[in-house]
């Protein structure tokens, strides 16, 4: 079918008059119907996946799209597949698939952690892994994990894709490297072969966003830390790696009181704000108990000899 | 009187409902809100709003035809701003439209001209300001002042071997019931108006109605179908929800409906105020109190609302559940440019009751008592007399209640056990707390407080209740006023219905303060036991027995001493029918209440008071500042427990909420004092994660004479003493001195810096 012939399906007349505008609504069947329609629309468009962050900004009127593309009947885009050194994982892979993957657990321990944290069961099987990125939150509990993995994401569109790095694709709260016409598409995580990861989050309630929260990769040789790799949530206008720290943590024995001093530093790649969730000051200090906590948790499972 | 209606067709058939009224005309109304904290409005311009096709009308104070005043307490508050605006989030023009975009659209486009002044924000300041006032027709910022004198107070701290002096502040908390506020007025002939709306006294939203329309009551009906949730909050904000759509279907001839979006709610509807109290306590070697002096400050907010009566009662509550022989308490509720105050389970009693609670642990502590045992010495019993010198003669169960809830939840064993982990866990403390709390049932002092309700018993023996008492989840109406029906006439349950929250009903007071079932049942017990006695009679004279030997069960009713005498209920009814005896009957009763003196703050304060003791055990993370409640032993001496599942669903709830207020909930203003967190992503209620496991309560029936069947009231309970009991174990985990909340993690961290062992 092309383009044309995909009629807007009227919904706005018979919806819970809770999203208080009209807009065009599409359900396309296949990736190459949803990169014309993104094509044609562009930014007057938005990919509609789980909508557990659209419908809520739409009914606050945060944002108000005149096209609204449910991207969840096509096939093809969900799924976690092992795949030499690597993961791949479908944009519209659920939250709840990722949490009960053998693989995940297994190869990218941090994020089984950070999946079980999201939302409530209700939330995790309606939320995708690819709308956590896209909404680019600050606060994204799926972002640090895979920074600690040195994911990268596959963006698509009409003429065809490119990679980026994840740490690369974040510009600040809501905004990311997208295109008005590209679709994250899958996103590709290296494996925890030579060390293992964890996550660690601090939240208001059970069931809700992050005040901080923190994801460590770590290798260690002979109780000295060989490699880490750190990244932060809701700390800075986007979730980020803190490539300072991680360096200095390089050689340190793991259970030192090195290992603390050198923590400090991420006082300075980080940039928090006081908000309705927290204070500047208990984000600052949370993270750093965070960071702790989770190369414990690490490091732990590595000691265990399994990666899981 | 209908024939023109008739004539001219304007009569309403039920398919008329449907088609004309709902369907075609229905009107959506949206509500225009002011920004501004206080300011004075010199124009409104809604001719770009009325352009807007679809827009049918913009309703602003000029448009009401009767009195614009809704004021509970004090004569202070309009339905709609008049001449200027003291909170941001205050109503200043209804928008109807033909769908609700449109109306949201319209609210949009109504363009009002404000002259902003300046906006007082904290109670303390207000207090002392003259020259800005919210209310200049006042001449004051303080709304309300209340107190009381027992004794002297000097003597009683002179006599102290101890005493313990603490400043607290206590925050605000929404509601967040799961249904915001909604109303269907549809206007009827000859001027008349029904409302369907989410209210807990629809008689008080006849009331308000009619003064708003300046119509008669008896042109006003008002039902309420299921609540989703009032916890207070639909007492103060229901009947003007009725009035906001009742003025738009009656200026415009339309149905008209209004439902509050969440973030409308949150800045609309009043909050559970904000406290400072000021405590100093006394007590002598032997343990027991001389006297208390407070002080208590109420962010009442831009109105007075229920602010007095909360107040009021947190006054006449600031002793505790104790003995205290001298007090002096002064009570102020503040006027500030915030959203008002307003009813919240638990009423004003929450915050005192905090202050009492963590003074109690204190003052044990510096004795060397343990905080059960100094509770005990001091504890309200048979023949003691409250704060206002009322005298307790019967039943006072608190005592028994807090020994028992003691033991099951091994008080003494596990504080010593705790005390121990704590010397060798440096990360995670833990701590167990104890709270105790009284709380007044029905209104206070002499308001006068009745119960009534009409009973009929059908032709086949079923029998339908007529109640003004709400379901809003409790289940009062649909679940106790249903077991005092089946236990007096002896009719299964499920031939009995309770029509209720109508105003078609006698006026059975409100569904609120604990009341539902203990005095909301009394009318329906009355009613159905002067049926029973007229059927009685009858019955004797069918069975040729004494009709004071008859039994009414399983539906069938016969002789005591002979069970052969006996005639189904059914067929009792048939005969009274052909007889000529009336089975249905209006049941009324008057409480009976007590002398006042509002200068000594002296005399009759409640016709009876609920108990509840809580046992809390914590554990705190002293790294993150988080804490996490492990178990909460909840004990009620709240007289007869007609239904224990409903009881617990109550202890259960109110435990949640408390849980919420002491730990996670808080609202947010910014300098203007908009509130900054109006949904449910940044102001967060406790999830059933949070919620640890509630043990059975304990239950020591200590049954009121002039409640159903000996009920006093649960409702409120468990909420009113859940955050002293939260802070009790907390402070004693980490050995500190709580005298605020919420107990957020940074706050917590601060507390921990603060602390001696930290
Ligand atoms: C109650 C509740 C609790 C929550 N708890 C958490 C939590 O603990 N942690 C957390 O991080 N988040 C949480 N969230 C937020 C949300 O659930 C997650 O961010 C979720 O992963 C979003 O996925 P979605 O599929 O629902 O995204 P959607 O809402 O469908 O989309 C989000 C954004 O991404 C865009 N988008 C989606 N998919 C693509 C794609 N493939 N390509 C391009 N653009 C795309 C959309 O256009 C939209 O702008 C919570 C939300 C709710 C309602």
């Amino acid at each position: 079918m092309v383009v044309s012939e995909i009629p807007p399906i009227n919904i706005t007349a018979r919806n819970t008059r809770i999203i208080p505008f009209e807009y065009e609504y599409y359900e396309p069947r296949s990736l190459k119907e949803v990169l014309e329609l993104l094509d044609r629309y562009g930014d007057q468009a938005r990919i509609l996946a789980g909508g557990t962050d659209l419908l809520v900004k739409m009914k606050a009127r945060l944002v108000e799209p005149r096209v609204v593309i449910n991207v969840k009947k096509i096939d093809g885009l969900r799924y976690i597949v092992e795949d030499g050194e690597q993961v791949r994982i479908g944009a519209l892979t659920r939250l709840r698939d990722v949490e009960n993957s053998e693989l995940v657990k297994k190869y990218i321990p941090a994020l089984h952690d950070a999946v079980k944290s999201m939302g409530s069961i209700q939330i995790r099987n309606m939320a995708t892994i690819g709308g956590n990125l896209c909404n680019a939150s600050p606060a994204a509990d799926t972002a640090p994990p895979l920074l600690v993995h040195n994911a990268k994401v596959v963006l698509s569109s009409v003429g065809g894709d490119r990679v980026l790095p994840l740490a690369e694709f974040f510009k600040g709260p809501g905004l990311t490297m997208l295109k008005p016409n590209e679709l994250l598409r899958e996103i590709i995580v290296e494996k925890s072969i030579a060390g293992s990861s964890a996550f660690k989050k601090v939240s208001r309630v059970a069931v809700d966003l992050a005040i901080a929260s923190a994801a460590v990769y770590v290798e260690v040789e002979d109780g000295f830390i060989r490699n880490a790799r750190i990244a932060l949530g809701s700390v800075a206008p986007k979730p980020l790696r803190a490539v300072k720290t991680e360096s200095l943590l390089r050689g340190l024995r793991i259970d030192s009181r090195e290992v603390l001093n050198a923590l400090k530093t991420i006082d300075e790649e980080i940039s928090p704000i006081t908000d309705v969730r927290s204070t500047a000051e208990y984000r600052r200090y949370a993270s750093k108990v965070l960071v702790l906590d989770a190369l414990e948790v690490a490091y732990a499972r590595l000691k265990g000899g399994v990666h899981g | 009187m209908d024939a023109w209606d008739k004539a001219l067709g304007r009569a309403m058939f039920t398919e008329d409902y449907y088609v004309d009224y709902l369907l075609a005309n229905a009107l959506f109304i949206k509500q225009v809100l002011s920004p501004m904290p206080h300011a004075r409005i010199k124009k409104i311009d809604a001719s770009r709003a009325l352009s807007i096709s679809g827009v049918h009308g913009v309703f602003t104070a000029s448009s009401i035809p009767g009195e614009n005043q809704v004021g509970y307490a004090i004569p202070d508050q309009p339905l709609i701003a008049e001449g200027k605006v003291r909170y941001a989030g205050e109503l200043v023009a209804l928008v109807a439209a033909s769908d609700f975009d449109k109306a949201i659209r319209g609210a949009e486009e109504v363009v009002v001209d404000y002259e902003p002044l300046p906006a007082l924000l904290d109670p303390l300041e207000a207090m002392e300001r003259r020259d800005v006032l919210v209310h200049e027709e006042r001449g004051s910022n303080i709304a309300f002042q209340t107190r009381v004198r027992k004794g002297n107070v000097e003597e009683g701290f002179s006599k102290a071997h101890v005493v313990v002096e603490n400043e607290y502040r206590l925050h605000h908390q929404e509601h967040a019931y799961l249904e915001t506020e909604a109303a269907l007025a549809i206007p009827e002939s000859e001027g008349r108006v029904t409302v369907i709306g989410a209210l807990q006294y629809p008689h008080l939203g006849q009331k308000i109605v009619s003064r708003v329309l300046g119509v008669p009551m008896s042109k006003v009906k008002i039902v309420a179908p299921y609540i989703g949730g009032g916890f207070g909050g639909k007492d103060d904000e229901g009947p003007l929800t009725c009035a906001k759509a009742a003025l738009v279907a009656y200026l415009t001839g339309r149905p008209a409906f209004i439902l509050y979006s969440r973030e409308d709610s949150i800045r609309v509807h009043p909050k559970r105020e904000a406290a400072v109290i000021r405590y100093k306590s006394g007590v002598d070697a032997g343990g027991k109190l001389t006297a208390i002096e407070v002080t208590i400050i109420h962010d009442t907010g831009a109105y007075a609302n229920r602010g007095p009566f909360i107040l009021w009662r947190a006054t006449m509550h600031a002793s505790g559940p104790y003995e205290v022989p001298n007090a002096k308490v002064d009570g102020y509720a503040v006027y500030t440019n915030k959203v008002y105050q307003g009813s919240f389970r638990g009423f004003g009693n929450l915050s005192i009751q905090f202050a009492v609670e963590r003074q109690m642990d204190l003052l044990a502590e510096k004795l060397g008592l343990d905080p059960v045992e100094f509770r005990l010495r001091n504890i309200l019993r048979e023949g003691s007399y409250t704060l206002t010198s009322q005298l307790l003669d019967h039943s006072v169960g608190v005592g028994e209640a807090l020994k028992r809830v003691a033991e099951k939840a091994d008080w003494w064993r596990k504080r010593r056990e705790i005390e121990e982990f704590n010397k060798s866990s440096e990360r995670f403390k833990r701590g167990i707390g104890v709270a105790v709390a009284w709380h007044g049932i029905s209104t206070s002092r002499a308001v006068p407080d009745w119960s009534n309700a009409y009973v009929k018993v059908e032709l086949d023996g079923s029998v339908t209740v007529y109640t003004g008492i709400v379901e809003m989840g409790q289940g009062s109406p649909t679940s106790s006023h249903v077991q005092i029906v089946s236990e007096i006439l002896g009719v299964p349950v499920d031939k009995v219905k309770v029509v209720f929250a109508t105003t078609e009903a006698p006026d059975s007071g409100a569904t609120h303060a604990s009341r539902g079932t203990g005095i909301g049942g009394l009318g329906v017990l009355v009613a159905a036991a002067k049926i029973r006695e007229r059927l009685a009679s009858l019955a004797g004279r069918v069975l040729g027995v004494d009709p004071g030997e008859l039994e009414f069960k399983d539906g069938r009713v016969y002789s005591r001493r002979d069970p052969s005498k006996s005639i189904s209920w059914r067929d009792l009814v048939r005969e009274a029918y052909a007889r000529g005896v009336e089975v249905s009957a209006t049941g009324y009763y008057y409480l009976p209440k007590g002398r006042f003196d509002e200068s000594t703050g002296q005399g009759f304060a409640y016709p009876a008071y609920s108990y509840i003791v809580l046992v809390t055990e914590v554990e705190v993370d002293t790294r993150t500042g988080l804490v996490r409640v492990l178990r909460v032993y909840p004990g009620l001496a709240s007289g007869k427990i007609i239904n224990p599942k409903q009881v617990e669903g109550q202890i259960e709830g109110a435990i949640a909420q408390a849980i919420g207020y002491t730990l996670m909930e808080y609202l947010y203003f910014d300098e203007y004092g908009r509130v900054l967190n109006a949904n449910f992503t940044d102001y967060v209620i406790p999830t059933p994660k949070d919620i640890p496991e509630i043990e059975k309560p304990v239950y020591v029936e200590d049954k009121f004479r002039h409640g159903a069947f000996g009920a006093k009231g649960v409702g409120e309970m468990a909420l009113i003493p859940g955050p002293a009991s939260i802070a009790n174990a907390v402070a004693h985990a980490l050995g500190v001195n709580i005298t605020s909340t919420p107990l957020t993690p940074w706050r917590l961290l601060e507390y921990i810096k603060r602390s001696p062992r930290g």
